[in-house]
């Protein structure tokens, strides 16, 4: 929400901060998943779904979580390359 | 006993997948933790978002999940009241009033802020009270972890707690705050995609909000419409909500515990400081959604919650069971690895204050003072092995508790209650003197520990143990706030100069972002209209 609005650091000698961009992590994490689960939401069968009310719960989650987690990715990326111009 | 769930490979690998990515997180940070402020306090460098999600996900552990949704379950609806009464007005009124005083006054702990307002005396008892309560908490979490994994899926309850114990030791030894930190966002997502498909289905299966109206009782539906009296669910009034879980508890909570309070030191400048627990608010609001759902679920889809078994049935086992009832392997790795991240990240966070707090607050002022920073970061660091070895021993102690979430609404009864008005006063009444502040909080404590001795002996009675701990909350509160007052009438004042950043009224107000869609006033009056208007759906 307020990550842009960047006032002026105003102590000195302060450390460089952390510039590990956690975009990357959650991103690579819920990609991850999200094919894990896509993958084998694929391959399993129907009758292990019957618990879920029928749906394939595996493939819908996980092409939900390969979303969220490209979306994260996508953003770090385009920051990053917004910072290399 | 057979485990109650059985998972698969690819259940593991989730799990694994999990580990993996915290244990690297760490790794990757150890470069960045040159000084003491960047290991207590990630170097004050992160950005709102971040230590907002942070500062919810500290409070939404495991225990926190699995008792709400048996609370909602037990209670029904007004188990909202723990969300939009009980941290919602804290939570703003964090933001936009504390704050600045918090982060201004570059304080780096809590006990530091009670030492410069108060006195000495004041800030080592908040310190050694607060050191043995988190060291209490990460037992208690790394034990329930292990209990319910032993339960749930056979795993071996010692080898749960070491493999937790060393997977926390080695992320926080190497990554400090920004360690937990980070766990605790990866945490947050993981915790709303491990348990939406539950309430999905769950919705789908009794036939939505209509499904409930017509199938549970009446008192379990409304938040407020019952609390006239007593005679309720909770077994508590309005008074007793608004008063002692609305104010006193959640105040008490929200405003003065280390552990989330850390979470805003550790962001960028002021204004993303006070933006974190208003940032926080509005998930915070949201959370009704995946713990009272899913306990009225359970209610009408689960056997062992039919009116029949309800007398005698575990409502702490609600969570796990729904798991069973809807989730396929796949996704149910997903919620076990959930689970897990929140039991993790509940014993980092405790870690991480504890280590703060040893470090400066117990050894830097009383043990060895003065030395060089990279002398208190090495001890930082040794305080977190310290830390989670205490926590190890005390997750064996919290055996022999028959119900620990009880025992964890009494220690803040004890510690955080008491300590809201120390800090009310302190920041808002420039009169209050040392030894008022300390006395205050002492006889704050004592009258918790008293009100608890008169009602375990049968003297005092409530409808339920929630009230008597709601009431246990303002007694102690109230104690705090009179006995402060009462000594700071009598005892030496303090000059005025000495308590500029500190106390409101001697403090030049923060100016205001220019752009209004920055200012934390703006967002926090959004979320307390929000806050209101759920109130009066679910009334």
């Amino acid at each position: 929400m307020n990550d842009k609005i960047e006032t002026p650091v105003a102590e000195k000698g302060m450390s460089q901060g952390h510039v590990l961009d956690l975009k990357l992590p959650i991103g690579w994490l819920l990609s991850a998943y999200g094919a894990l689960l896509t993958v084998y939401g694929l391959l399993t069968k129907k009758e292990m779904y019957a618990i879920s009310l029928g749906y394939n719960l595996n493939l819908i989650w996980g092409i939900l979580m390969l979303a969220i987690g490209g979306g994260f990715l996508l953003t770090a990326f385009l920051k990053k390359d917004k910072r290399a111009r | 006993m057979a485990p109650v769930i059985t998972l698969n490979a690819v259940d593991y690998a989730i799990i694994a997948g999990y580990i993996l990515v915290m244990v690297l997180v760490g790794y990757s940070l150890k470069k960045y933790m040159k000084t003491g402020e960047d290991f207590f306090l990630s170097g004050r460098s992160l950005p709102g978002w971040i230590t907002g999600l942070a500062f919810l996900s500290a409070n939404l552990g495991a225990l926190e999940v699995i008792g709400m949704v048996a609370n909602s379950a037990k209670y029904g609806i007004a188990t909202v009241h723990f969300y939009w009464v009980g941290a919602i007005p804290a939570m703003v009124f964090l933001g936009i009033f504390m704050m600045p005083f918090y982060y201004g006054s570059k304080v780096r702990t809590v006990p530091e802020y009670l030492k410069l307002r108060y006195n000495e005396a004041t800030r080592g008892l908040n310190a050694i009270s607060f050191a043995i309560m988190t060291v209490l908490m990460s037992g208690i979490s790394l034990y329930a972890m292990a209990l319910l994994f032993k339960i749930m899926l056979g795993w071996p309850l010692t080898g749960s707690i070491l493999f937790a114990a060393v997977v926390v030791l080695l992320y926080v030894f190497w990554g400090g705050l920004s360690s937990s930190i980070y766990n605790e966002v990866i945490q947050f997502f993981l915790i709303w995609l491990g348990l939406l498909p539950i309430v999905f289905l769950g919705l789908k299966e009794v036939g939505g909000f209509a499904g409930f109206a017509a199938k549970l009782q009446e008192t379990l539906l409304h938040s407020v419409k019952y609390l006239g009296t007593s005679n309720n669910p909770l077994g508590v009034d309005w008074f007793g909500v608004v008063m002692g879980l609305g104010f006193v508890l959640s105040f008490g909570y929200w405003t003065t515990d280390f552990l989330v309070v850390q979470r805003a030191l550790a962001s960028k400048n002021l204004n993303s400081a006070r933006m974190t627990p208003i940032i926080a608010s509005f998930p915070k609001m949201l959370v009704p959604l995946i713990v009272v759902i899913p306990g009225l679920v359970a209610l009408l889809v689960l056997p062992e919650f039919s009116q029949a078994a309800l007398p005698t049935a575990d409502y702490n086992s609600a969570l796990i069971l729904l798991m069973k009832h809807y989730l396929p392997n796949g996704l149910l790795g997903l919620a076990i690895t959930a689970l897990l991240a929140s039991f993790m990240s509940g014993m980092a966070g405790n870690v991480t204050a504890f280590n703060t707090i040893w470090t400066y607050d117990i050894y830097g002022s009383y043990i060895k003072k003065g030395q060089p920073d990279s002398h208190y970061l090495k001890v930082g660091k040794y305080a977190t092995v310290f830390g989670i070895a205490i926590s190890v021993g005390t997750a064996y102690i919290a055996q022999s508790f028959p119900n620990l979430m009880d025992y964890m609404q009494l220690i803040f009864s004890f510690f955080n209650a008491p300590l809201f008005a120390t800090f009310l006063l302190g920041m808002f009444w420039k009169k209050a003197t040392g030894w008022g502040g300390f006395w205050g909080l002492l006889v704050g404590i004592l009258t918790a520990a008293g009100h608890f001795i008169l009602y375990k002996a049968g003297v005092l009675t409530y409808h339920s143990d929630m009230a008597a701990n709601f009431y246990q909350a303002i007694w102690a509160w109230l104690a705090d706030f009179v006995v402060t007052i009462g000594v700071s009438l009598f005892t030496a004042k303090r000059d005025p100069k000495e308590l500029v950043g500190l106390v409101f009224g001697l403090t030049p107000k923060p100016k205001a972002d220019a752009r209004w869609y920055a200012r934390p006033a703006v967002w926090g009056t959004l979320a307390i209209i929000i806050a209101i208007i759920l109130n009066v759906i679910f009334w």
